[in-house]
């Protein structure tokens, strides 16, 4: 698997803090890949080295097979750090041409089909000074897709939007993805929403690697099988040890393979099924688990 | 690449309304204002004037003089382009442009880009165009301003402009222009090392100001003014001294020997020594918050 971005033993100290410390990783070409970290896991600092804004202590990393900084490799990248903000008396469009101008792209032919990619169509010629921050990371992702990049940073691309629009912005991410064939890496709170979009994930803590691999991997770590049947006591003895109530319904704990025999056994036992699909231990489990945040109550749930 | 740094820069600019009209416009429109102004009052008074028997005739041949030589007034004005108010007004679009990117975070977006000598060269050639054009408007301001003169006055309209005043013109000009882009540097590397607009505008300045306070406390200290280390320290009188061997003449007969090579290697010194400064710092910084 080619990696688009390596980072071995990247560590940066600010002051006495560790921002990241000896960091190793490999993000592999094509997909989407979160990153996820509490506040001050690294995230942003990795991703500033990565594009050149800030250098390292210690460590190297290569991004698009070439070093951090090398403005050939760089420019096969486009990103978005944070909420990105511009000079307020561009419109939209003029930030894109701006942008494109600065990247060595002299047309403007392209401008409109990003703007209308990332629902800016409307507010194409307003001044950006008055958007929204939703609309600033519409931009922002216009922006990052101006150079037709083969790989795409973005940091928090949901933050400050509303669901209907994160809910735009995910189907941009997998779009870009799938069909465009880029390589999106982003970084996000949302838990719910980077297991959605995501095919792999890191999971930084304290600057380090705590946890790496594919999002259907990780969370089938655990995975059982979700019956809502009746009645509960013929599902229970027919799964014996291996079942447990929750709630209304059955949780059988059995790979994937014997499902639908279990599903015969029960309905030639007389059981009746109303619903049976498969559960998992989600991200944000593992993600509070691994870098023992504490876990709200109201967060906790079975996915 | 520089030219899509410069091409990018450039557009950028040329949406900065506020930028364009306070660094281009306002000196040039104020400057014939205030040229129209003092034309009708002295207009006004003129009876009274010319009737007033210590007149110094300089000044009575000004006003009484028939022709109004248009070559020789833009020989004049192009002497005093780099005067204060250009320079502070130039400055402002300069500052806004080298530190822009540090107020609007936007460096971010953009150096990833382009190199970062690129970048900061960019704004550079930005602000050499900037400065150049509000040479130009400064340059119109004195024709409308004369045109106004001849009007108010009756003067007739002559042009003027010999192979020696053609050359004064261009070496003035050249020399006005090195010595904004001079302060325009100085701003640069202020608003890298600091991060912030206001140094980009006011470190230049309180430079320009502290020049005009060197030579006395150096003559106190017995060093004269066309010292080595007095010429360095003030590029504002090496300019001077360029400018009077430009215009020849007395002026020009009256410079100490070796006088303008020190000129020379004062203004390309405060010239070159920022910009380096300027280069060096930005391609090692951090462009993050923390």
């Amino acid at each position: 698997m080619t990696a688009v971005i390596e980072a071995r033993g990247l560590t940066k100290t600010y002051g006495t803090v560790r921002a990241l410390d000896g960091l190793d990783l490999s993000i592999p070409r094509g997909g989407v890949y979160g990153v996820l970290g509490p506040n001050g896991a690294g995230k942003s600092t990795l991703f500033r080295i990565l594009l050149g804004l800030i250098r390292p202590t210690d460590g190297t990393a290569t991004i698009m097979n070439g070093p951090v900084g090398d403005i050939a490799h760089m420019r096969l990248t486009g990103s978005m750090i944070e909420t990105p903000r511009y000079p307020p008396y561009l419109t939209a469009r003029q930030v894109l041409r701006w942008l494109a101008l600065e990247h060595g792209i002299a047309g403007t032919a392209d401008i409109p089909y990003w703007l209308e990619r990332v629902g800016l169509s409307e507010a194409a010629d307003r001044k950006v000074r008055g958007f929204s921050v939703g609309m600033m990371q519409r931009l922002g992702v216009a922006a990052a897709l101006i150079s037709k990049p083969e790989l795409i940073i973005l940091d928090e691309p949901t933050s400050g939007m509303d669901p209907p629009g994160i809910q735009e912005m995910r189907a941009l991410i997998r779009s870009l993805a799938n069909d465009d064939g880029l390589t999106v890496v982003l970084a996000s709170h949302q838990l719910l929403e980077v297991q959605r979009v995501c095919d792999r994930v890191a999971i930084l803590n304290k600057g380090k690697l705590v946890r790496e691999g594919a999002v259907s991997e990780l969370t089938a770590v655990g995975e059982r099988l979700r019956l809502s049947a009746g009645p509960v006591d013929q599902v229970l003895a027919v799964l014996g040890a291996r079942g447990v109530r929750d709630g209304d319904a059955v949780l059988a704990d059995i790979p994937r393979t014997e499902g639908p025999a279990l599903i015969r056994a029960l309905v030639e036992a007389g059981v009746e099924i109303s619903e049976a699909r498969w559960v998992g231990t989600d991200l944000e489990a593992i993600f509070f688990t691994e870098t023992g945040a504490v876990q709200a109550p109201e967060t906790i749930h079975a996915g | 690449m520089l030219v899509d740094a410069i091409r990018a820069e450039g557009f950028r600019l040329s949406k900065n309304k506020t930028a364009l009209f306070w660094s281009l416009a306002f000196v040039p429109i104020i400057s014939v204002a205030i040229g129209a102004l003092t034309n009708f009052v002295l207009k006004g008074s003129e009876t009274k004037l010319l009737g007033d028997t210590k007149m110094p005739p300089e000044v009575r041949e000004a006003l009484t003089r028939g022709t109004l030589d248009m070559g020789e007034a833009l020989v004049q004005a192009a002497a005093g382009l780099a005067n204060p108010l250009v320079l502070l007004f130039v400055l402002i679009g300069a500052a806004t442009l080298y530190a822009g990117d540090y107020r609007w975070e936007t460096w971010r977006l953009i150096s990833a880009r382009n190199s970062r000598v690129n970048l900061l060269l960019a704004k550079l050639a930005v602000v050499a165009v900037l400065a150049l054009a509000a040479m130009g408007f400064m340059l119109v301001a004195s024709v409308i301003e004369n045109l106004i003169k001849a009007a108010v006055f009756d003067r007739t309209l002559a042009f003027s402009l010999t192979g020696e005043m053609a050359g004064h013109f261009l070496g003035f000009v050249g020399l006005s222009w090195l010595r904004i882009l001079q302060f325009a540097m100085m701003g640069m590397l202020a608003a890298v090392v600091t991060r912030s607009l206001l140094a980009a505008l006011f470190v230049p300045l309180v430079f320009g100001i502290a020049q005009f306070f060197t030579p006395n406390p150096l003559m106190q200290m017995g060093v004269m003014p066309d010292a080595w280390l007095a010429v360095l320290l003030n590029p504002g009188a090496a300019t001077d001294a360029i400018q009077a061997a430009i215009a020849g003449g007395e002026r020009a007969a009256a410079l100490p020997d070796g006088l303008l090579l020190k000129a020379w290697v004062s203004v390309g010194l405060w010239t070159l020594v920022p910009l380096a400064g300027a280069l060096a710092w930005f391609r090692r910084q951090d462009l993050s918050k923390e």
